[in-house]
């Protein structure tokens, strides 16, 4: 039998949709999975007929921002929502849209926010669903993390999570976890310069790898590579507080990154940072190819 | 006096929906509604943020084109400077990732819009197995795709080696085959210098059986508008100008563009010199004379026919440039190159033109002190799906006029590649 799942869309830009299409299984997904309602791919139902009578379905997916006066085939979302929640087995929100507002709660709808959260804050609304909910946040989300959530739905395999319903199994690692750039940091090389394989965008760039809770180096993107590999700083897309402002700079005060390395106290990343100051290391200072 | 009667369609799957609301008059259409009821409001959204923060909001624009908005972005702020230098690799580089973009989407719209509409199964996994080859590419160079802020001012982040490029390119020529397996079968090179569409037709493949399909239901004369085309950005392939049918004049300036608001839609209209014009695959090859678009438009105009044949052709002419382009790029050359100003520094306005999947797509902005103070875009949907009045309507509009069949008007409309997020933003 295949699982039944209503993708349903709220302010969003269809970046998660598009990005679970880039899934490397998804033929056999498509074996597994079976859409009442997709925005891309056809199904069943359209969504005049889904918004107005309840059709069977297993899991309600939601991207995108939700806000009471956004309406989908002339239906409030929030009330497309109501009608679905105690039919269906889980409710996933896709994206850091639906998970914490994203991008789009700074939108015109004056409410707007994800289904559980506005950033950190819990969000009244839905409230009563949480039991129900798993998070997979990430802008967009990772196809990788969200197609082993929904086979882990499918499988009935228990998930640990995170205070903001995020498997653990993904949001355990920080995006920092594997990037190629490590060593800079490791050994605190603060010299990073845009265009080059070298250096860590942490120390001025505004690299938030750190303590971004994510797999994008674990589980790469489009199974090759990932922003920070290439030389992009990583911009925290996972995190209730996305997009904070002035992204391309790192904050500092007297100096020292105002955000540490999650979970490290300042007193050790400055005990850190003293001794391996101390030292030069040439492999460090060349061009990697040269080295 | 006939009377009028509307039907109204709720248009789904578009990247989001619309609602057209078709005035029917003796059975025929004679005008269209097309309305948009909803908006996110980046333009507002981005609003005194600093001007970098740009480069990560707008991506986010669309997730099928946002590659398009990021480089539209990244050339605005650099049209900021007076003075700013970007290295031919990094401009090369943009362009590949740009057309791998556009790449993805035509693949995307041709097996799962067009192909259904004209009452084919869909195949998801013929859309989906070449844009993953794309994005794949797209990733080797900007780290991810969907949305990456790889384009920086000053030039792009990565400094790919060769090993990079070939790993692009062998996914360049896997995409080929892949054409050349599903959507025309046989050597495609032949294709591009190939003058006339039975030429085409006779061959096997999803496009000759598509295209077989709309003469087989006297469809091939439906969707046409004003025949009249613009394409605003250029680069090593796409060539900027005007024409009116095959009269094409190079010289057009952002300076008369027009957007203008509508009462009953969020979406604004776009106009050059008070007129509508069609952008996309059809404009650009119009301005490139590609022969076999030539030959369709000497013979359908500017109906379905040539639009769908224009897209799809459009998506190997992109793969076969995009090899030689590879060739180009020089290693060596710096991939970044740091603005003599900090943009925290720059007053001033830019413009950024780029062509995206769907057609021309304008960002303007200006900048106090590098701060954002005003924000446009101005998107390819908004050209073709312009909502004008009855004397004077726009490109989809007047392209749907006359047509007795709201399932044939449906395919006329989706033969723009609608993009509800991009139209309204």
């Amino acid at each position: 039998m295949k699982t039944k799942l209503f993708w349903l869309q709220g302010l969003t830009c269809n970046g998660n949709a598009h990005s679970l299409l880039n899934y490397a299984g998804f033929e056999q997904f498509l074996e597994d999975f079976e859409f009442i309602y997709h925005p891309m791919i056809d199904s069943e139902h359209t969504l005049s007929s889904l918004v107005q009578n309840r059709k069977p379905c297993d899991i309600l997916l939601i991207e995108g921002s939700i806000a009471e006066d956004f309406q989908r085939a002339g239906v409030g979302i929030v009330d497309i929502i109501a009608l679905y929640a105690p039919e269906v087995k889980k409710i996933v929100t896709v994206g850091t849209c639906a998970t914490f507002g994203g991008i789009f709660k700074d939108s015109p709808y004056h409410d707007s926010s994800g289904l559980l959260f506005l950033e950190e804050e819990p969000v009244t609304r839905f409230a009563h669903l949480k039991d129900k909910v798993l998070s997979v946040s990430g802008c967009p989300i990772h196809p990788e993390v969200l197609a082993n959530t929904l086979y882990s739905v499918r499988e009935e395999i228990t998930v640990k999570m995170d205070s903001f319903h995020r498997p653990k199994a993904f949001f355990a690692y920080t995006v920092h976890n594997g990037c190629t750039r490590n060593e800079y940091f490791e050994y605190k090389v603060d010299k990073h310069t845009f265009g080059e394989r070298e250096g860590c965008m942490f120390y001025d760039h505004g690299c938030q790898a750190t303590y971004t809770h994510g797999s994008c180096n674990n589980i790469l993107w489009n199974d090759v590579s990932s922003k920070t590999r290439v030389g992009q700083p990583c911009m925290g897309c996972t995190e209730p507080h996305f997009p904070k402002r002035d992204l391309y700079n790192t904050k500092k005060n007297m100096g020292i990154p105002q955000d540490l390395p999650l979970g490290v106290p300042k007193r050790v990343y400055l005990t850190l940072t003293g001794v391996t100051k101390a030292f030069k290391i040439e492999r460090f200072s060349q061009k990697i190819f040269d080295a | 006096m006939p009377k009028t009667h509307k039907i109204e369609k709720l248009i789904e799957k578009i990247e989001g929906e619309a609602t057209l609301h078709f005035h029917m008059k003796e059975k025929k259409i004679s005008f269209v509604d097309i309305v948009f009821a909803s908006s996110r409001g980046i333009e507002q959204i981005l609003q005194n943020k600093p001007a970098l923060d740009a480069l990560v909001i707008n991506p986010r624009v669309c997730g099928i084109c946002g590659h398009a908005h990021l480089i539209a972005t990244v050339k605005a702020l650099e049209d900021c400077y007076e003075d700013i230098e970007i290295s031919n690799k990094a401009k090369i580089i943009r362009e590949l990732t740009l057309n791998f973009e556009i790449i993805q989407n035509h693949f995307k719209w041709f097996y799962l819009t067009i192909m259904p509409l004209l009452k084919e199964e869909q195949n998801v996994m013929r859309a989906a197995k070449p844009s993953q080859l794309m994005s794949k590419a797209i990733a080797h160079l900007a780290g991810q795709y969907p949305h990456n802020s790889y384009a920086i001012v000053g030039g792009v982040v990565c400094d790919p080696s060769p090993m990079d490029m070939l790993k692009v390119q062998h996914l360049l020529q896997e995409t080929i085959r892949f054409f050349e397996a599903h959507l025309v079968h046989g050597e495609s090179e032949k294709l591009l210098v190939c003058e006339k569409i039975e030429e085409l037709l006779a061959r096997g493949g999803d496009l000759p059986h598509i295209l077989n399909k709309i003469v087989d239901q006297e469809l091939q004369h439906c969707g046409k508008s004003f025949d009249r085309f613009i394409v605003f950005g250029e680069n090593s392939y796409f060539q900027r100008g005007k024409a009116s049918k095959t009269r094409i004049q190079p010289n057009i300036s952002e300076v008369y563009l027009d957007v203008e608001a509508n009462s009953n839609s969020l979406a604004k209209n776009v106009l050059y010199k008070q007129r509508y014009y069609e952008v996309g695959p059809l404009s650009r090859a119009m301005m490139l004379k590609t022969p076999l678009i030539k030959d369709a438009h000497r013979r359908f105009g500017d109906s379905l026919m040539s639009r769908i044949l224009a897209r799809v052709c459009e998506t190997l002419q992109l793969l076969n440039h995009s090899l030689s382009l590879i060739k180009e790029i020089d290693l060596d050359e710096p991939s970044y190159i740091k603005p003599s100003t900090d943009i925290q520094h720059i007053t001033g306005e830019g413009v950024g033109a780029v062509e995206a999947a769907r057609g021309s797509l304008i960002h303007k902005v200006q900048l106090v002190e590098g701060t954002i103070t005003s924000y446009q875009l101005i998107t390819p949907t908004q050209w073709n799906l312009s909502q004008g009045t009855q004397e004077n309507p726009g490109v989809s509009q007047q392209a749907m006029l006359g047509l007795e069949e709201i399932e044939t008007a449906e395919l006329v409309f989706k033969s723009f590649d609608v993009c509800s997020v991009c139209t309204t933003h």
